[in-house]
């Protein structure tokens, strides 16, 4: 039975909507990818892992989704790579863009190839997806695009400051690529999680006695995050329930900085 | 990576370039051995052995050849 019949909707269906999802091996990535394929839509995997990303792919529900692998450190390249899934495939509805790159350095011992290669992953990755995303033939009407930023955009931590100032630059450019994109119809918005349970985060973890981990925990008053509850912002900013949030950067964080 | 270059880059990493670092050192007694130079050092061993320094021997380090210890089975002879 459909809507019609019912009377019910689902303001957040993707049904026949195809959506790019980078960062699909894991993670944030991953658990959008599957959240975005149960709700009705074609997902295209990205990563630079041929076999996560066939793992992330086998592990969704419905069909005619599809996986490519790519360097988003090659940013002249994305462009073209976004038209051409459009040419194969057909138009995108959406981008989710999840791949992000943490890696603590306190100032004593940040060099150029650092600030760089975060730069590149964390900003200019983003921006070329944008780029590629207006292009004539690729957007599809009812277009979005989501960022993946952090509350590092807002909270000064030490040892991170150069994370901090891509995800900052990610807030800035939703903002302005909103802007731009409002006479290509694309919206463009993002979320700012606080620590979610990743590999990123076990990552994070190892460096830390037990001790300095509880300590950090400690500290979320909602415990830490899920990848899913990320995964139900970025649907719900990708759908048409958010047709008129534009620009907007929404806070992920289980009320760590209210209080 | 012989233990000597490993050495001279944390003597760097800790603004030491001058002093350098002595083995048989309490970390305890480096001024510049803070928090951050905590993190300097795990991070110097992720960029040049590419491995996760576990955060418990790291705590349980108290000289600077204990922080050898931790990188040993990445250092050549
Ligand atoms: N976890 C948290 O606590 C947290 C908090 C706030 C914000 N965030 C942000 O959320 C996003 C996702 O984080 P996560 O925790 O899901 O991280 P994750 O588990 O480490 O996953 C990172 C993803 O990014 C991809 N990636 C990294 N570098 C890439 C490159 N050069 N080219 C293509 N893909 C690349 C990885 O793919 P490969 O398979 O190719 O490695 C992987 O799929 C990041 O932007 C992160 O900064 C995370």
């Amino acid at each position: 039975m459909d809507e019609k019949t019912t009377g019910l909707i689902n303001p957040l269906s993707l049904a026949r909507r195809r959506i790019l999802v980078t960062g699909a091996s894991s993670g944030i990535g991953r658990a959008t990818a599957e959240l975005l394929a149960r709700l009705g839509a074609s997902v295209i995997v990205a990563g630079r892992d041929e076999e996560r990303l066939a793992r992330t792919r086998s592990s969704l529900v419905g069909d005619g989704h599809s996986q490519i692998a790519f360097d988003l450190s090659a940013i002249d390249e994305i462009p073209g790579i976004v038209a051409r899934l459009a040419k194969e495939g057909g138009a995108l509805s959406g981008i989710a863009h999840c791949a992000g790159v943490q890696a603590g350095r306190p100032m004593r011992i940040v060099d150029q190839n650092f600030m760089d290669d975060l730069f590149r992953v964390n900003v200019q990755s983003g921006l070329a997806l944008a780029r590629g995303f207006r292009q004539r033939g690729v957007p599809a009407s009812g277009a979005a695009m989501v960022l993946v930023s952090s509350v590092s955009a807002f909270v000064g931590q030490a040892s991170n400051v150069v994370y901090c100032a891509t995800k900052g630059a990610v807030v800035s450019a939703t903002k302005a690529l909103a802007v731009e994109f409002m006479r290509d119809k694309i919206r463009v918005n993002c979320v700012c999680p606080a620590l979610v349970e990743t590999e990123m985060a076990d990552r994070f973890r190892t460096t830390m006695s037990d001790e300095q981990w509880q300590g950090y925990v400690a500290q979320y008053p909602m415990g830490i995050g899920q990848p899913a509850d990320i995964a139900n912002s970025v649907a719900f900013l990708l759908s048409d329930a958010a047709r008129w949030i534009n620009g907007t950067t929404l806070v992920l964080d289980g009320g760590l900085l209210a209080g | 990576m012989k233990k000597q270059e490993f050495i001279r880059e944390l003597a760097l990493a800790l603004e030491r370039p001058d002093e350098g670092l002595q083995e048989d050192v309490l970390l305890a007694d480096i001024p510049e051995w803070d928090s951050l130079a905590v993190i300097s050092f795990i991070a110097l061993v992720d960029e040049h052995f590419g491995a996760a320094v576990e955060g418990e021997k790291l705590a349980a380090a108290t000289t600077v050849a204990d922080l050898i210890v931790i990188v040993q089975p990445h250092l050549e002879d």
